[in-house]
């Protein structure tokens, strides 16, 4: 592998365009379906709640088609992480509980310790599958878009909701860009005898030569940002009050039932 | 003609810093462009030009005087859309014009700013994507793309807009030949059509092909006419920062003995059909010149063999840069690297200073195995100069001295002052007018001979440069060619890759052409000039001189094979006709 990939690291949109029954159904309504169970795995409370959520969550993979071993692949990077959280949240915070299962000086170990850092565990698992099928089941385009009509009410409130959208699209065209940028930078400076290997091996190295590129990173981002405007500007962007959109959008039963049940679904879990 | 954009008495200004008096990039601009018209638009660097194009297409307002835009006063508000929608701009940095996450989104920004109904936009981006055959590739990031399918985007996304004129600022400074034979393509398609082109350009073979040529310099129009009437006085092109076209200053080279040559041949094409036959009563053998050997007494400074590469590997978006690549350079040997954009030669001369190492395959730098452990990057890089492709875009420090001295600073070199000097002194910059001058600030090749400053400021044994003249207008291409002459006669070793073929028959003993991320030929400059099928199948075309050297020989004229300087090509015409 070598130093400068930085564009190895951009995995956003890594988006695989295939056929679902989830994919059939309206984007708006996925993703609003997509916000319901993030915010009910995010509020649930009782074990039966989160349970509900892990299971619906677990459908919508079904539904979506994501191969179950690419899910749970992408649990592994940040489950060291996860569990060093449990942990804390099993010994640091203990819970007033009269069902002590071990104790020894100023530690104890309740049961509603463990119940709760077990339900941590499964809360972040859900959350995390629940953004995988997002990002796998949706592209960049269909999310900004799919976002923009959403927001469009809040345009008649006078919000900048076209704006909004743009800068969000703008944002994600500009993560690999931005890679790329970094990249020629590091190696013309590495080019000149910075030791960028060195930078490799120790943290505090690595920090003390990031910051040198910073400057020119934005300095050199600024002027692309320039020059897109300036093209989107020739495109016509903004020119007229609007836009239209080349996607029609048709809203029908399915994706009424999609929305309700998920509805219903993180209604259940939080009140559970 | 009906005028389709008319600019009256405009003038333009940047503001000055702290909102100081202002620099005036463009002053009393006062002229018509007609619909269909194919005008060139050409000056040199800071002459306005970008200025004038942006004015044209109503992306800036003038501070005084007037556009008007198919009738239209771009003063207007109402009417901006309606002129951005008739009037398209191509700009020099294609990436940096695509918005959306997929190639068919990019191409229907434009309409659904225009407002089309979903069924038109649809209809629109299909039938242009498969015009610019990009069709099959319409759900790809833009980032995925190659640098000619990039530019295609470009390209879609204002025809999409089925504009009345299409303004290309520098579209093609940066492509390979095939690139900008695919541009000049479209320029010349879209003329058929009646479309109005107006090509900003510092190729004089670009502004050759325009019915009208229009001159810039320092913010006004010196000169307006044919290309005949522009090219006609060479004395007055010196004086405005161009030059002749190569097939006009050929022809002028070669008139002395190719007597019945006409005037006014400014195109390639126009030079190759009149070329005389022979009817002299020269020897008809055909001589082959003696051989330029590598100088192996000296050995060689880089080796490469069997050398791959493959970018972002192991992920999805894996993409093999180098197969199988093959070089060998001498030392104090001043070497070409040929081939069309994404054949791999960036990615080798990555390899040559330990930028990126070796996958498999070896590399052996100035006696050095870097395909082995062990290996001092950063003292190998300290010896091995690379200058980028667009160094501009790559300096960290916002003074010139500062960036000339990033290098020996971090070598720890004593005197770092006197170091600075002498490397700002070799590219030609005056150490006390430039050291404390902002970068920014810089004229293009001003920024190029700091690039080449900086990195000779470690007084490397040997120099990679990639693409060192790239966008660099006539003027300033001359004088980096000529100081990288002199670097090579003084015995540095120098590696480097061009589009320009002319530029490496001028500089370059030995070629070594590669395609696909392979080395596919080799040899003397003017050997592998030779083989012009095989390198147009390759998307190179050989320098203009070797292709007339080849037709005068098929007309008869007993001249060697293997010319490919004008130079050396009169030269050859002279012993003949002794």
């Amino acid at each position: 592998m070598s130093d400068f990939e930085f564009l190895r690291h951009v995995t956003i949109g890594q988006f695989a365009a295939q056929d679902s029954p989830l994919r059939r159904r309206d984007s708006r309504a996925r993703l609003v379906a997509l916000i319901c169970l993030l915010v009910g795995v995010t509020f649930a409370t009782h074990p039966a709640g989160l349970l509900l959520g892990l299971l619906l969550t677990l459908l919508g993979l079904w539904l979506g088609r994501v191969p179950f071993g690419f899910a749970l692949r992408g649990l592994l990077p940040p489950l060291p992480f996860l569990l060093f959280l449990a942990f804390l949240q099993v010994w640091i915070n203990p819970l007033p509980d009269s069902n002590i299962l071990w104790q020894a000086g100023p530690l104890l170990l309740s049961g509603a310790d463990l119940w709760a850092g077990l339900g941590l565990l499964v809360r972040f698992s859900a959350l995390l599958l629940l953004l995988t099928l997002g990002t796998f089941s949706m592209s960049t385009m269909e999310m900004t878009r799919s976002l923009g009509r959403l927001l469009l009410p809040l345009g008649r409130l006078g919000l900048p909701t076209q704006d909004v959208t743009m800068a969000m699209q703008i944002t994600l065209r500009f993560l690999p860009l931005l890679a790329q940028t970094a990249e020629r930078i590091a190696k013309a400076q590495a080019a000149r005898g910075l030791d960028w290997e060195r930078g490799q091996r120790n943290l505090f190295e690595r920090v003390r030569q990031v910051l040198p590129m910073l400057t020119p990173l934005f300095v050199n981002s600024l002027r692309r940002a320039e020059q897109m405007a300036l093209a989107m500007d020739s495109r016509a962007y903004a020119a007229r009050p609007g836009r239209s959109s080349w996607v029609e959008y048709h809203f029908n039963g399915w994706d009424a039932a999609l929305v309700l049940f998920a509805f219903v679904g993180a209604t259940a879990m939080i009140w559970l | 003609m009906k005028p389709l954009i008319e600019l009256k008495n405009v003038q333009y200004g940047y503001p000055g810093r702290g909102g100081g008096s202002s620099r005036v990039a463009l002053q009393d601009v006062d002229l018509q462009i007609g619909e269909g018209e194919w005008v060139a638009v050409v000056g040199a660097n800071g002459s306005g030009k970008t200025t004038f194009a942006r004015l044209c297409c109503g992306l800036l307002l003038p501070d005084a005087g007037q556009v008007w835009v198919a009738g239209m006063n771009r003063a207007e508000t109402r009417h901006r859309a309606e002129i951005h929608s008739r009037v398209g701009m191509v700009f020099q940095s294609p990436e940096d014009q695509l918005v959306a996450t997929t190639v068919a989104e990019d191409v229907a920004f434009g309409l659904e700013n225009l407002q089309l109904t979903p069924r038109e936009i649809g209809r629109r981006v299909e039938e242009t994507l498969r015009a610019v055959g990009l069709w099959e590739l319409r759900d790809r990031p833009p980032h995925l793309l190659s640098a000619g399918q990039v530019q295609r985007l470009a390209l879609a996304g204002v025809l999409a807009l089925r504009p009345q004129a299409v303004i290309f600022d520098e579209a093609t400074a940066m492509l390979d030949p095939q690139g900008r034979h695919m541009v000049q393509k479209w320029m010349r398609r879209l003329h058929d059509r009646g479309v109005t082109v107006i090509a900003v350009t510092h190729f004089m073979d670009e502004a050759a092909l325009a019915q009208r040529v229009i001159v810039l310099r320092g913010g006004q129009i010196v000169a307006d006419g044919s290309p005949a009437q522009i090219f006609a006085d060479s004395q007055a092109l010196e004086s405005w920062g161009l030059e002749l076209p190569p097939a006009a200053a050929l022809a002028e080279r070669l008139r002395p003995w190719l007597t019945g040559l006409p005037q006014h041949l400014y195109t390639e094409e126009a030079l190759l059909a009149s070329l005389p036959s022979f009817s002299g009563h020269g020897f008809r053998e055909q001589r082959s010149l003696a051989q330029v050997e590598a100088s192996s007494a000296g050995g060689a400074a880089f080796v490469a063999r069997g050398l791959q590469h493959e970018y972002l590997s192991g992920t999805p978006f894996a993409s093999m840069a180098l197969r199988n690549a093959n070089v060998e350079v001498a030392l104090g040997e001043v070497h070409g690297l040929a081939g069309a954009t994404g054949s791999g030669k960036s990615t080798l001369l990555q390899h040559l200073n330990g930028l990126l190492k070796p996958q498999a395959g070896q590399v052996l730098v100035l006696g050095e195995a870097l395909h082995e452990p062990g290996v001092d990057w950063v003292a190998l890089r300290r010896r091995v100069g690379l200058v980028f492709q667009n160094p501009e875009v790559q300096f960290f420090e916002p003074y010139v001295g500062d960036e000339v001295a990033f290098g020996p600073r971090l070598a720890g070199v004593s005197d770092l002052r006197e170091r600075v000097r002498w490397a700002m002194e070799v590219v030609g910059l005056d150490f006390e007018t430039f050291k404390d001058r902002w970068l920014m600030s810089l004229s293009g090749g001003e920024k190029r001979r700091v690039a080449l400053a900086s990195a000779l400021a470690l007084q490397p044994q040997a120099l990679l440069l990639d693409e060192p003249t790239a966008g660099l207008d006539p003027h300033m291409r001359r004088s980096v060619l000529r100081l990288l002459r002199s670097l090579g006669q003084e015995g540095k070793t120098l590696l480097l890759s061009s589009h320009r073929m002319e530029d490496l028959a001028w500089l370059c003993g030995r070629l070594t052409v590669f395609a696909g991320g392979q080395d596919v030929l080799r040899g003397a400059a003017g050997e592998v000039f030779e083989q012009v099928t095989a390198l147009r199948t390759w998307g190179l075309e050989p320098p203009l001189a070797a292709r007339v050297a080849k037709t005068l020989i098929e007309r008869g004229w007993p001249l060697p094979v293997g010319l490919a300087r004008p130079s050396a090509l009169a030269q050859a015409l002279h012993e003949v006709l002794q």
